[in-house]
């Protein structure tokens, strides 16, 4: 639910004037990054939203502050026609101001869906890079933690990733519903056990970032976490060189001896 | 014709129908086609129960709108569900 | 009204005064109910607040502390049961069992044992609910259940069982409440009260209804499903490799999202009638909004994908419904626009009841616009199960409550006869909306913090704080309201009939409380305004004096101000008889369906364990059966008259008698029921594969016995026929003899089925040497469990005909076929089903 007294701006005008930078790609349609293409839709969101509420409830508490039932009122009951115990209901005029409310926030908010569905294709179809050089990693979740395994069958525990590269996720559970995300990365997807969803992120810095799990998934929820690990692209091929099927610790993937804290409940 | 003659006649119809249902499986046709033709004879033969049997032909058309509204329910579950995994 | 008054209009209807905690126990009357229905949603919401304070305490820090985290999770998962289904709707719905008769100009609802069936099925899941807590914890998994952490390979403690159980029994009551509202709103309303002339908060009523006989039938479906795999061990959910995990989220959500509005329509229709009362004025575009909400409510069933964003559905279907949840975002619009231009020129008074109508409408403006975000796919995926959902859909949800708490002021005088304190009223409010924002909107600044956590990043904690601070000063808001209404209960100034000016609908007409039988006369807007007549031809007039809101004066003929006592008496000598408004057999029959519920929860993959606590489950299960079966028996035989017509206004269903559209309508939410089993079937069979689906049947399940099943049901359908037809002709015999042929057809049809599962479980050698078990894979789950819901149908049709049988035999139902008709269209229904089953689970 929206409304749009305040904004009868045609979006794209509106969506300029904010100053959108052009990302690659360029256009009205924001690309880059998921952290870019978030945070650019999220503002024109939040910029607006705000504007919105603020005068939609200020409109109102005006004019509730301004009819307030007061005893200096002139008008008295004699001129309206006040409604009258044991009337059937009826409505009171007024219909074509509500429909030109109601077509403003209808063109308001069906634009600026529309808007970000150009968005959702490029996240969707279109990813940055190229689909068959760039990495790919299967994400296995389990209660409670994250396995990472890379094409060449190599297993762990943390998901290390070159910086500024396209990364493909293919992510499933090996048990219940869970929910893979990295807040800072603006990446999530479901993992659902006999379902694969798929991904991508682009990590345009180094350093060190969490994975949490969004869905209730048991006792240890709260504790389901991981690392992504984005290193400088030069480092990860010299690291992903000399990986081989194994998994980096010996326990890591053998399902007996996961952490103590897996809980029934 | 009298109520009881209608009735007795939809009964033969529905043992007929009934019978034709499970011999279109050995009728050779291509799965597919056999499977709506099957789920169609299941369809005529509850039309013919709910119609005559349960009188929604003698009743309003409100009633009949109201199971009709369940019905379609039941279908748009059924199908965006099972297309949402194609 | 007096207390003298009072006594003299329950005179005879067997029903005890107020005061007497018996008749609390045994009444039907809407009034009762209606009042029982709001306590006890109060009560609920205590219980689900302070699971709230809970967690808010929890997560003044990050990290585990106050509670260990399987505590914390179930507080989480039974704070938002509880409030959305043991709160919301039940607190919604005592006022509209107090108000719609009274609105819609009804002396009581179409069924008044039923009624009081509703709430005794809703008190009792309540305490089963609270039950589960003590056997090994309740449900931990959220409110939403996802399979397929629901089973009990991740959940095995049995009050988690036991807590689906109660919800199950919460879903009767309500499907029962359905159909009473139903019936009674579209056949019973008085002359001249047309559908669009309805009150606004009848209208949200009526919508809310029609939405929850279909939704809560898919979710009736989704739990007996769960049950089953909790219980008797099939294998739905724990079938993920076939999408068990996917088919509860659409279950759930083809549930859920009609619920949103299920909850806040209520809510909507007591801000439209606050709105009109204390502003003066009638309301902007009445039919447009009655319009958009017609339209919300069949949209409502096609937008619940958009709970699924994230999963592996499809690209296409995620435009589809993105595109039907923008639309269904629209008509909101529409009616917070025609709320706010009704302020326009009126005046408006800062009452109680408005103040929290009007804060109820900011918070749904700021819960709207948050909810937009979601609506774009782009930034769903990234607020998907933080607390932005959190925040947003509590400005929604507890938005609407807060308009709810605006009805409980502005009814409290109708419904006691005691006006409540202005001043402490507004002391709440003030307390509430701050507390509310307090609590709500940080959680919007802290949006990155996963939903259902405890460890949360340290950046946020300040902003948790502010929350838990908030969560408090709301809370304490609560007190002051119980004090305030305690206080004027007992010793609060009288209201009056109509405390307020520019009220409008019935209820402002009558004493508060209104007496037994609602009104002075027979009530009539045949002239445009609301009426009494009494007297042959209704040559008896009362009307109803204007804005002031006086006493209801006649305007010739005696004064109407006898409690209605000479109405009563009309009454009576028109039908013969007097109506009833006490039975002990809808309490009894909630009691033995909860003991019965609690007996099943110690169920493990189909039987009771051995040792002492089985044999307990075993037999309170036993004990709960046999009560149910005896307490239904003695509320069919006892003599019960319910309000009888002539009724005004019937559209759309003049020419369908009040039990028989009920039985139709029980009949729509049973299409649905067996229409979600059947999707359920066909969503696995797809996800499986659809052709690979022979692999998971062993040889021996073959065609035969579901065709002599499907010759043997068409037969007994035709015997009913042949019983109706009897029955018309007035032939004794012959209507015993054709029931029972329905009854012996209906006993071979169960024995066909025993012999064919006996052989089925039997096998040995092949694919399947274990036999062929609802546990052995997912077809065989489906097999059995759709198989067996239609089984128990048939059951359940065998003991209403063998009480066909033994009435018939005694010469019932020669003068009055009806009992016999309805029951055919129960047994119709009962074969069209099986015809749709025989093929999709023989044939094909």
């Amino acid at each position: 639910m929206s409304s749009g007294v305040g904004a009868s701006v045609p979006v794209g005008v509106l969506v300029e004037s904010v100053g959108i930078p052009a990302q690659s790609g360029g256009g009205l349609v924001p690309r880059g990054s998921r952290v870019e293409v978030f945070q650019q839709i999220f503002e024109v969101f939040l910029v607006l939203g705000t504007l919105v509420g603020v005068v939609v409830v200020g409109y109102m508490t005006y004019n509730a502050y301004k009819y307030r039932d007061r005893d200096d009122r002139g008008d008295a009951d004699d001129g309206i026609d006040a409604p009258r115990v044991g009337e059937l209901p009826t409505g009171s005029g007024g219909g074509r101001k509500l429909f030109y409310s109601f077509g403003l926030s209808t063109i308001l908010v069906v634009s600026l869906i529309l808007w970000t569905y150009g968005t959702l294709l490029y996240v969707e179809q279109d990813p940055p890079g190229d689909a068959e050089e760039d990495l790919e990693v299967e994400v296995v979740g389990y209660r409670f933690g994250w396995d990472f395994v890379y094409p060449n069958g190599h297993t762990s525990e943390t998901l290390r990733v070159p910086e500024g590269e396209t990364v493909h996720l293919e992510v499933t559970s090996d048990d219940v519903f869970h929910t893979f995300g990295v807040p800072e990365l603006r990446v999530k997807t479901d993992a659902i056990p006999g379902q694969r969803t798929s991904t991508w992120f682009v990590a345009n810095e180094t350093g060190s970032y969490e994975v949490r799990c969004f869905e209730l998934c048991g006792a240890g929820h709260s504790y389901m976490t991981a690392d992504v690990e984005v290193v400088e692209p030069r480092t990860f091929e010299s690291w992903y060189a000399d990986t081989s099927n194994e998994s980096e610790t010996a326990n890591e993937s053998n399902s007996s001896a996961r952490p103590p804290e897996e809980v029934v409940g | 014709m009298s109520k009881l003659k209608l009735y007795t006649a939809i009964y033969v119809v529905l043992f007929v129908l009934a019978t034709g249902q499970t011999l279109v499986e050995f009728a050779g046709l291509d799965y597919w086609v056999g499977l709506w033709v099957i789920l169609g004879l299941s369809f005529v033969k509850a039309l013919f129960v709910a119609v005559y049997y349960q009188h929604l032909r003698w009743e309003p058309r409100s009633v009949s709108f109201v199971m009709l509204v369940g019905l379609l329910a039941a279908l748009a579950l059924t199908i965006a569900a099972s297309y949402s995994i194609l | 009204m007096s207390a003298e008054a009072e006594q003299s209009t329950d005179h005879g209807h067997g029903l005890p005064p107020a005061s007497s905690v018996k008749r609390w126990l045994v009444t039907t009357n809407h009034k009762d109910v209606g009042i029982l229905y709001t306590v006890t949603a109060l009560f609920f919401l205590v219980f689900g607040g302070v699971l709230a304070l809970l967690m808010r305490i929890q997560l003044w820090t990050p990290g585990e502390g106050f509670l260990a985290a399987v505590s914390y999770n179930q507080a989480v998962s039974a704070h938002g049961l509880i409030m959305i289904f043991w709160f919301l709707s039940p607190f919604a719905f005592g006022f509209a069992n107090y108000v719609v008769p009274l609105q819609i100009g009804a002396r009581d609802l179409a069924f008044p044992r039923l009624n009081a069936l509703s709430y005794w099925l809703y008190l009792f899941s309540g305490i089963l609910f609270g039950v589960s807590f003590f056997q090994g914890g309740t449900f931990a998994g959220g409110w939403t259940m996802y399979a397929p952490l629901n089973i009990p390979v991740y959940t095995p403690n049995i009050g988690a069982s036991t807590a689906v159980l109660a919800l199950v029994l919460f879903v009767a009551s309500v499907t029962v409440s359905s159909v009473n509202f139903l019936t009674s709103m579209h056949r019973m309303r008085a002359e001249g009260m047309t559908l669009r002339r309805m009150p606004l908060f009848s209208w949200t009523i009526l919508l809310t209804v029609w939405m929850m006989l279909f939704a809560f039938a898919a979710l009736l479906a989704a739990l007996l499903i769960l049950s089953s795999d909790r219980l008797l061990g099939t294998q739905y959910f724990a079938a993920t490799d076939a999408g068990g995990s996917l088919l509860w989220a659409h279950l759930f959500w083809f549930f859920g999202h009609p619920e949103v509005y299920i909850v806040f329509f209520p809510a909507l229709g007591v801000m439209a009638e606050t709105f009109q009362t204390f502003t003066g004025r009638r309301i902007v575009g009445r039919k447009w909004f009655i319009a958009a909400m017609v339209l919300v409510a069949l949209q409502s069933f096609v937008v619940w994908m958009h709970h699924m964003f994230l999963t592996s559905i499809n690209l296409q279907i995620k435009t589809l419904f993105m595109a039907t949840t923008i639309g269904i975002s629209l008509p909101f619009d529409l009616m917070v626009f025609a709320l706010i231009y009704t302020l326009i020129k009126g005046r408006v008074r800062f009452t109680t009841p408005f103040l929290f109508s009007f804060g109820a409408l900011v918070l749904f403006i700021i819960g709207g616009i948050t909810g937009v975000f979601l609506g774009a796919v782009v930034l769903d995926y990234e607020f998907r199960g933080t607390y932005w959902v959190v925040a947003h859909f509590h400005y929604v949800m507890v938005g609407g409550v807060t308009a709810l708490f605006g009805g409980l002021y502005y009814w409290f005088p109708k419904m006691t006869g005691k006006m409540y304190d202005e001043f402490l009223g507004k002391v709440h409010f003030a307390l509430y909306f701050v507390g509310f924002n307090l609590l709500y909107f940080p959680m919007f600044l802290a949006w990155e913090t996963p939903r259902r956590d405890f460890v949360y990043p340290e950046a946020f904690v300040s902003l948790h704080q502010l929350s838990t601070v908030g969560g408090f000063i709301l809370g304490a808001s609560f007190l002051v309201m119980f004090y305030n209404l305690s206080k004027s209960l007992l010793v609060g100034e009288e209201a009056g009939d109509n405390p307020w000016a520019y009220s409008v609908t019935t209820e402002w007409a009558l004493p508060s409380p209104p007496p037994l039988e609602n009104f002075p006369g027979r009530p009539t807007f045949e002239t445009g305004m609301l009426e009494f007549r009494r007297g042959p031809g209704g040559t008896e007039r009362s009307g109803v004096e204007a804005a002031d809101g006086g006493e209801p004066t006649a305007d010739g003929g005696e004064p109407s101000t006898d409690g209605g006592a000479a109405y009563v008496a009309e009454i009576e000598a028109e039908s013969g008889h007097d109506e009833d408004h006490a039975s002990p057999w809808p309490f009894a029959i909630g009691l033995a369906s909860f003991v019965a519920l609690l007996g099943f929860s110690g169920l493990q993959q189909g039987g009771f364990p051995t040792g002492l606590s089985g044999g307990f489950y075993a037999g309170l299960t036993g004990g709960g059966l046999v009560l149910l079966g005896w307490t239904l028996v003695r509320l069919a035989r006892e003599r019960f008259n319910g309000p009888v017509g002539p009724f005004g206004e019937s559209w759309p269903f003049e020419n369908v008698e009040n039990t028989k559209l009920g039985v139709w309508l029980f009949l729509a939410s049973d299409v649905v029921l067996f229409g979600a089993f059947i999707g359920s079937y066909v969503f696995i069979r797809v996800a499986h594969g659809w052709t690979d689906w022979h692999d998971l049947i062993p040889e021996a399940h073959v065609v035969l016995p579901g065709l002599i099943n499907t010759y043997l049901l068409l037969t007994s359908s035709f015997a009913v026929v042949l019983a109706l037809v009897a029955a018309e002709r007035e032939s004794r015999w012959g209507l015993v003899a054709s029931l029972g042929l329905t009854f012996a057809l209906g006993v071979a049809f169960l024995v066909n089925k025993a012999l064919e599962w006996l052989h089925l479980f039997d096998l040995h050698g092949g694919a399947f040497a274990g036999g062929w078990l609802p546990s052995t894979n997912v077809a065989s789950s489906t097999f059995y469990l759709t198989t067996g819901l239609h089984g128990l149908h048939v059951i359940a049709g065998l003991f209403i005909s063998l009480y066909l049988i033994a009435r018939a035999w005694g010469g019932a139902y020669l003068d009055d076929e009806r009992p016999v008709e309805y029951f055919g269209l129960y047994w119709h229904f009962v074969d069209i089903v099986w015809l749709f089953l025989f093929p999709l689970f023989y044939i094909l």
